[in-house]
C-alpha cells in the first residue's frame, strides 16, 4: 500500500460506511454497529500504519475538484507534522469511542441513524485533518458542524435536544460568516487559498500578513471551538448521546479549531495572536467559574473542555502552537475518558445526570471510579500524568512572555481541579443519594475496555520519549525550547511548587468543603447570591435569546409586515385599483345611454372646432 | 450515433407537445394507459437531457460552443426568425435542469389525485415541453415563444387545480408576469430593431455587435428595459410579490416547474443574452442591480424568517436566493456568471425538493402552519432524513451543489464590491436560521397542542415509495454536483471561457466608466 491509498482510505471508509448505513442498514442496529466500528478501526489502523511508514517530509497530492475563470480548487492531501499528529488522535480516539457506544448505546431504538452519524463525522474530521487548502477545509468544517448538528439531535423527541442541535449549527455559522469572508480575502489577497502556496508566499513576503484576514479567519476558529463569545452551544450540545459529547464535543471536533489555528499559524500577526491569548486565558478562567455551579455531570465536563479549550488557544496565542497540539492530544485521551466514565456512570444510573442523587459510586463501580480517576488526575495536571507535562508547558511558557497571564492560568489550573474536586468527592463517594445509585452497577466489556485503555493514555501520553518521532516533531522543539527558558531562569522547582499546590489546594478545598456524597451543594447555601451569579454564567444566553425574540425577531416581524402590507399591498394592488378605477370610469362612458353620448359628442365637436379654429 | 443528437434535441421539445395534446383527447380512455402514456411524456426529454449532458464534451460545436445544432425553416425568414436549436455551456445545465425536474414534477403529478388527471398532465406536459426549448433555442424569438408556451399554462393550472385563494392569485401572477414578460420582450424586440441586421439569430446579433457594439445610451436603456422585465419574472426585488402568494396557491408539480426552472428564464436571459449583448449597460445598472440582490438577500431573508406557513417560507427563501444569482451576474467574471448559472442548476432542484417534500408534510398533517406542528420525525423518520437533506442543500451545506455556486458568487463578488461580501454572506446565516427553525419546528419536539389529536388518532405514514422516486432523483443530482463539482462546472467554464466573456465585459464597462 502506498500512502496516497492510506489516506484515501482513511478518508473514504467512514463515508462508504456511513452510505452503506443509511441505504441498507438503517433498521438493523447490529450490523451498522458492527460496520461502523470496523470501519472505525480501519482508520485508526491505516492512519497509525501510516504514520509509522511516513518519513516525516510533508506530502501534498491533489486533484482538481472545481474550476471556474481563474479559480481552481484542489481536492488534495497535505500531511505534515501537524496533521500527523491530528491524524492519530482522531483515528485512535474515535476507535475507541465507537466501541463503548456499543455498549451505551445497546437499547436504543434508532442505532442506524446513530451510527451512521459517527461515521459521516469521522469522515469530515478527517477531510478537516488532510485539506490542502481552505475551501476544502471549509468544506469538512461545515460538515463536521452538519454531523454534529445530527448526533446532537439523536433524542430527536426532547425539546432539549432539538433547541440544542439548532443553536450549535447556527452559533457554528456565525463564526463561519467570518471564516468564509475570509476565505474570500485571502484568495484574493493571496491569490491562492492553497496552504503551502500560503506558507510560501508568507515567507517571501511576509509583510502581506493581514490582521482583518488572520481576524475573519479566526471567527471560524471561534465557532467550532466554543471561545468567546461563541461559547454558548457547547454546554447545551451535552443534550446528545453521551458518547457523541466524548468524541465531538470534548476530544476532537472542538479542538478542530484549535488545529485549524495551527494550520494557518504564519497567517496570523502578532496583534491577533494577542487577542486569541486574551480570549483563551478569560474562557479558562471563565468556564472554571461556570462549572463550579453546575449540578449535571456532563455540563461541568463541557465547561472543562471549554477551560482546556482556552489553554490551547492561550498557547498558540503565546506562539506556541506545537504546545496547544500536545496539550490538544493530552487532553484528547483524558477528556474523551472522563466522558466515557460520565457515560458509564448515566448508563448505570439510567440516564441520571445530577451529581447530587449520585454518591457512593466508588463500592459500584470500582473500575469507573479508578479509571475517572486517573483522567481527573490527567485533567488537574497532577505530577506524572499526561496533563502536568502539556499544561504546566503552556503556563511556563506564558511566564516568559507575560506575567500575568501566567499566574491567571495557574488561577484556571486551581479552579479546575476545585470543580473537579467538587464532582468526584460528590458523585463517587459518601452513601448513595438515590435509588437509582444504589443499584448502580459496573459496565460490561464493551465499555470498560475503552476505559482503560484511554487510561493508560492518559498516563502515559505526556512522556514524549514515547512519541514515534514523526509525531513527536510537531511539538518537540517548542517543548525543549521551554524547558531550556525555565532551567535558564532556574525556575525548574518552583513551577513545580506552584503546579503541584494549585491541584493540591484545589482538591483539598473542595474536599473539606462540599464533603463527599453530599445532597446539596454548600456553597448554594452559604453563599446563594454568589451561586446565582456564577450560575448565570454571565448573562450569555439570556442577552442572545433577547436579541434573537425581542430584536431579531421583531425586525423580521416588522419587514414582514412591510413586504405585504406596503409592497404587494399598497403598491401592487394599489396599482391594480387605480387602474381599476380608471377602467370603471372609462367603463361609464359606454354604458348605452343616450343622454351621455349626445354630451359626448358635443364636447368632441366643440374641441374638434377649438382645433379648428385654432384657439389654441 | 451522435449525428443523432441534434434530432433529440428536437425530439425532446416536440415528444412531450404531442404527449400533451393525445392527452387533451384522451379523456376517456383508463387512466392507467393515461398514466403511462404521460410517465413516457416526462421520462423521454429527461433521458435525452441526461444523455445529451454527457455528451456535450465531444460534441462537434460552432460559434459560442454551441453543440447540437439544428435549423429548421419557419417561413418566417424575411423577419429573420429559424427555429435554431443547440446547446452551449450556460444552457445545457437549465437544460438538463428542466428535464430533472421536469420528471420529478411529473413523476409526482401522475401519482397526484387531481381531478381531470389527463387535462392536468397534458398542460404540465405542454409546460415541459416549453421549458426544454427555451434553455434549447439559439433563436431568441423561439426562446421567448417558448417561455410563453410554458407559462400560459401555468395560470391556467393555478387556476383550476391551485390551492386556497387561486383564482385571486393566478390573476394577479397572469397580469404580474405578462407585464414582465413585455417589458422583456420590448427589450429583445428593441434589440433587433436597433442592430441593423434584423435577425433573431443569437449567434448573429453577437458576432455582430461584437464588430459594432451599441451607443452607451442604447445599451443603457435597452438594458434597463431587459433588467426589469427579466427582474419581475426572477422576483427581483421590490417586484417579488407574486412569488410567495403564486407559489402558495399552486399545485406542487406547478410550483416545483415554475420556482425550479421557469423563474430560471430570466436570469438565463440575462446571462446568455443582455450581458454580452450589453456590456455597457450591464456596467451602467450594475450597481443598483447589486444593491436591490443584496435587498433581497437581507430584507427577504428576514421576512422568511417572519413566516409560520411553511409553504410561503420556501417560497420567500426561493426569492431570497434569487439574490445570490444576481451578485453572481453584476461580478461580470466568468466566476461570478459561472456561479450564477451553477446556482440556478442548483437552487433549481434543492427548491423543488423543498416544494414536494413540504407537501408531503401536509399530506400528512393537514397544516403548513410550522407553529402548529411538531414531533412529526416519529411518525415519518425517513420523510424527516429528506427533509433534512432538503433543507441543508438549501442552505448551502457542502456536499450539495449550491455550495459551491455559493462560494463561486462570493469570490466573484469580492472583484464588484468587496464590502457587499458581508451582508451577502450574513445571508447565509439568515437561512440556517430560518431552516433549521423549520425542521425542528415540524419534525422535533413533541406534537404541538394543535396537532396532538391527529398526530394520536390517524396512522400517519412514512414517505412511500412512489413518493421517494421523484425525491431521488432531485437529491441525487444535488450530490452528484455537490461532490463532484468539475462534472457540471467543467463545461459552463469552458463556455464562458471560449465566449471571452470576462474580456468583452470587462473592455466596455472599463471604457464607460
Amino acid at each position: 500500500m502506498d500512502s496516497m491509498t492510506m489516506l484515501l482510505g482513511t478518508l473514504l471508509i467512514p463515508f462508504v460506511s456511513a452510505l452503506l448505513i443509511t441505504i441498507f442498514f438503517r433498521r438493523c442496529g447490529n450490523a451498522a454497529a458492527a460496520i461502523s466500528v470496523t470501519a472505525a478501526f480501519l482508520v485508526a489502523f491505516l492512519s497509525i500504519y501510516f504514520l509509522y511508514s511516513w518519513d516525516g517530509l510533508p506530502i501534498h497530492p491533489y486533484v482538481s475538484w472545481f474550476d471556474l475563470g481563474g479559480l481552481t480548487v484542489n481536492m488534495g492531501f497535505l500531511v505534515d507534522k501537524n496533521a500527523a499528529i491530528m491524524l492519530l488522535v482522531v483515528g485512535f480516539v474515535a476507535f475507541w469511542i465507537q466501541l463503548f457506544s456499543i455498549g451505551y448505546m445497546k437499547e436504543d431504538a434508532s442505532k442506524g441513524r446513530y451510527f451512521a452519524g459517527l461515521s459521516i463525522f469521522t469522515f469530515s474530521m478527517m477531510g478537516i485533518i488532510l485539506a490542502d487548502n481552505l475551501i476544502m477545509l471549509f468544506v469538512f468544517w461545515e460538515l463536521v458542524g452538519f454531523s454534529s448538528y445530527a448526533l446532537i439531535v439523536h433524542y430527536k423527541d426532547t425539546e432539549e435536544a432539538s433547541a440544542a442541535s439548532k443553536k450549535a449549527f447556527i452559533v457554528n455559522r456565525v463564526g463561519d460568516f467570518g471564516f468564509l469572508v475570509g476565505i474570500v480575502f485571502t484568495y484574493w489577497h493571496f491569490g491562492t487559498v492553497d496552504l503551502q502556496a500560503l506558507s510560501l508566499i508568507v515567507k517571501i513576503n511576509p509583510s502581506l500578513v493581514s490582521s482583518l484576514i488572520a481576524f475573519l479567519l479566526m471567527c471560524g476558529f471561534l465557532g467550532k471551538s466554543a471561545q468567546f463569545p461563541l461559547q454558548v452551544w457547547l454546554p447545551d450540545a451535552m443534550a446528545g448521546p453521551t458518547p457523541v459529547s466524548a468524541l465531538i464535543h470534548a476530544a476532537t471536533m472542538v479542538a478542530a479549531g484549535i488545529y485549524f489555528l495551527t494550520r494557518i499559524f504564519f497567517l496570523i500577526p502578532h496583534d491577533i495572536l494577542q487577542l486569541i491569548l486574551w480570549l483563551g486565558v478569560l474562557m479558562a478562567i471563565y468556564a472554571g467559574f461556570c462549572a463550579l455551579a453546575q449540578n449535571d455531570i456532563k455540563r461541568i465536563l463541557a465547561y472543562s473542555t471549554l477551560s482546556q479549550l482556552g489553554y490551547m488557544a492561550a498557547a498558540v496565542g503565546l506562539g506556541y502552537p506545537g504546545l496547544a497540539l500536545f496539550h490538544l492530544s493530552t487532553h484528547a485521551a483524558f477528556k474523551a475518558l472522563l466522558f466515557l466514565g460520565a457515560g458509564s456512570v448515566i448508563n448505570a444510573l439510567h440516564h441520571e445526570q445530577n451529581i447530587f442523587k449520585m454518591g457512593g459510586l466508588v463500592r459500584r463501580m470500582p473500575l469507573t471510579t479508578i479509571t475517572f480517576a486517573i483522567g481527573l488526575l490527567a485533567l488537574c495536571g497532577v505530577i506524572f500524568t499526561s496533563g502536568y507535562f502539556s499544561k504546566d508547558a503552556i503556563i511556563e511558557s506564558s511566564f516568559f512572555v507575560d506575567k500575568n497571564i501566567c499566574i491567571l492560568l495557574f488561577f484556571a489550573a486551581f479552579l479546575t481541579s476545585l470543580y473537579m474536586g467538587r464532582l468526584f468527592w460528590i458523585a463517587f463517594f459518601g452513601a448513595p443519594n438515590s435509588i437509582n445509585a444504589e443499584d448502580a452497577k459496573e459496565s460490561g466489556f464493551f465499555s470498560t475496555l475503552p476505559l482503560i485503555i484511554l487510561s493508560i493514555c492518559s498516563l502515559i501520553a505526556g512522556y514524549t520519549v514515547l512519541w514515534p518521532e514523526q509525531l513527536s516533531a510537531a511539538f518537540l522543539t517548542e517543548l525543549t525550547d521551554v524547558h531550556h527558558l525555565v532551567e535558564n531562569a532556574s525556575m525548574t522547582k518552583i513551577f513545580l511548587i506552584y503546579g503541584s499546590l494549585t491541584w493540591i489546594l484545589g482538591l483539598g478545598i473542595s474536599y473539606f468543603f462540599y464533603g463527599c456524597g453530599a445532597q446539596k451543594d454548600r456553597l448554594a447555601e452559604l453563599m446563594p447570591k454568589l451561586f446565582s451569579f456564577l450560575r448565570s454564567k454571565l448573562w450569555f444566553d439570556e442577552i442572545y435569546d433577547f436579541y434573537v425574540a425581542r430584536i431579531q425577531q421583531r425586525v423580521a416581524n416588522l419587514l414582514n409586515f412591510i413586504d405585504v402590507v406596503i409592497i404587494s399591498g399598497l403598491f401592487v394592488r394599489g396599482s391594480a385599483g387605480i387602474i381599476g378605477v380608471l377602467s370603471l370610469g372609462g367603463r361609464s362612458l359606454h354604458v348605452g345611454s343616450l343622454h351621455v353620448y349626445v354630451y359626448w359628442f358635443l364636447a368632441g365637436l366643440l374641441l374638434f372646432s377649438a382645433f379648428a379654429f385654432g384657439w389654441f | 450515433m451522435t449525428h443523432l443528437n441534434p434530432f433529440l434535441l428536437q425530439l425532446s421539445i416536440a415528444f412531450p407537445f404531442v404527449v400533451g395534446l393525445t392527452m387533451f383527447m384522451a379523456g376517456g380512455t383508463k387512466k392507467l394507459s393515461l398514466k403511462c402514456l404521460s410517465f413516457l411524456g416526462f421520462a423521454v426529454p429527461c433521458l435525452i437531457a441526461i444523455w445529451l449532458f454527457f455528451q456535450y464534451q465531444m460534441a462537434e460545436k460552432i460559434d459560442y460552443s454551441y453543440a447540437f445544432f439544428s435549423n429548421l425553416p419557419t417561413g418566417l425568414q424575411q423577419f429573420g426568425i429559424s427555429l435554431k436549436l443547440g446547446l452551449n455551456g450556460i444552457s445545457l445545465p437549465l437544460y438538463l435542469l428542466a428535464g430533472i425536474v421536469g420528471l420529478a414534477a411529473g413523476l409526482y403529478a401522475i401519482n397526484s389525485i387531481a381531478e381531470r388527471l389527463h387535462l392536468y398532465l397534458g398542460l404540465l406536459l405542454i409546460m415541459y415541453s416549453g421549458l426544454m426549448g427555451t434553455f434549447a433555442s439559439i433563436d431568441v424569438f423561439f426562446f421567448y415563444f417558448f417561455h410563453e408556451l410554458a407559462l400560459i399554462p401555468t395560470f391556467i393550472m393555478i387556476g383550476i387545480w391551485g390551492g386556497r385563494g387561486r383564482r385571486g392569485t393566478a390573476m394577479e401572477l397572469t397580469i404580474y408576469l405578462t407585464l414582465g414578460a413585455m417589458l422583456s420582450l420590448a427589450g429583445l424586440i428593441a434589440i433587433y430593431a436597433v442592430s441593423d441586421i434584423h435577425s433573431f439569430d443569437l449567434i448573429t446579433i453577437k458576432n455582430y455587435l461584437a464588430q459594432s457594439p451599441l451607443s452607451y445610451t442604447l445599451q443603457k436603456n435597452i438594458f434597463g428595459l431587459l433588467l426589469f422585465g427579466f427582474g419581475i419574472l426572477i422576483s427581483l426585488f421590490p417586484f417579488h410579490s407574486w412569488a410567495p402568494k403564486g407559489y402558495t396557491a399552486s399545485p406542487t408539480s406547478v410550483a416545483m416547474l415554475h420556482a425550479g426552472v421557469l423563474k430560471k428564464f430570466g436570469l438565463y436571459g440575462l446571462i446568455q443574452i443582455a450581458a454580452p449583448l450589453l456590456p455597457s449597460g450591464l456596467g451602467h445598472w450594475a450597481y443598483l442591480l447589486a444593491i436591490l440582490a443584496l435587498c433581497n438577500i437581507i430584507i427577504i431573508g428576514l421576512v422568511t424568517m417572519a413566516q409560520r406557513d411553511l409553504k410561503q417560507m420556501v417560497a420567500y427563501s426561493s426569492v431570497m436566493h434569487m439574490g445570490y444569482a444576481f451578485l453572481g451576474i453584476v461580478s461580470a467574471s466568468v466566476l461570478g456568471l459561472g456561479g450564477a448559472v451553477l446556482l440556478m442548476f442548483a437552487h433549481g432542484l434543492s427548491v423543488a425538493l423543498l416544494f414536494l417534500l413540504g407537501t408531503m408534510v401536509y399530506h400528512r398533517t393537514e397544516s403548513y402552519d410550522m407553529n402548529s406542528l411538531g414531533g412529526l420525525s416519529q411518525k415519518a423518520p425517513v420523510l424527516c432524513g429528506f427533509f433534512v437533506a432538503a433543507v441543508f442543500a438549501s442552505i448551502g451545506l457542502p456536499g450539495f451543489a449550491n455550495f459551491w455556486a455559493e462560494i463561486a458568487i462570493f469570490l466573484g463578488l469580492w472583484q464588484f464590491a468587496p464590502w457587499m461580501l458581508y451582508p451577502a454572506i450574513a445571508g447565509v446565516v439568515i437561512s440556517a436560521i430560518y431552516g433549521l427553525r423549520a425542521i425542528a419546528n415540524i419534525f422535533f419536539g413533541q406534537p404541538s397542542p394543535q396537532f396532538k389529536e391527529r398526530f394520536n388518532q390517524s396512522s400517519i405514514q412514512d414517505i412511500s415509495i412512489k413518493e421517494k422516486i421523484p425525491v431521488f432523483i432531485l437529491l441525487i443530482a444535488l450530490l452528484v454536483v455537490g461532490f463532484w463539482p468539475r462534472s457540471i462546472t467543467q463545461p459552463i467554464n469552458q463556455t464562458l471561457l471560449d465566449n471571452k466573456v470576462e474580456a468583452i465585459l470587462t473592455a466596455q464597462i472599463g471604457v464607460t466608466n
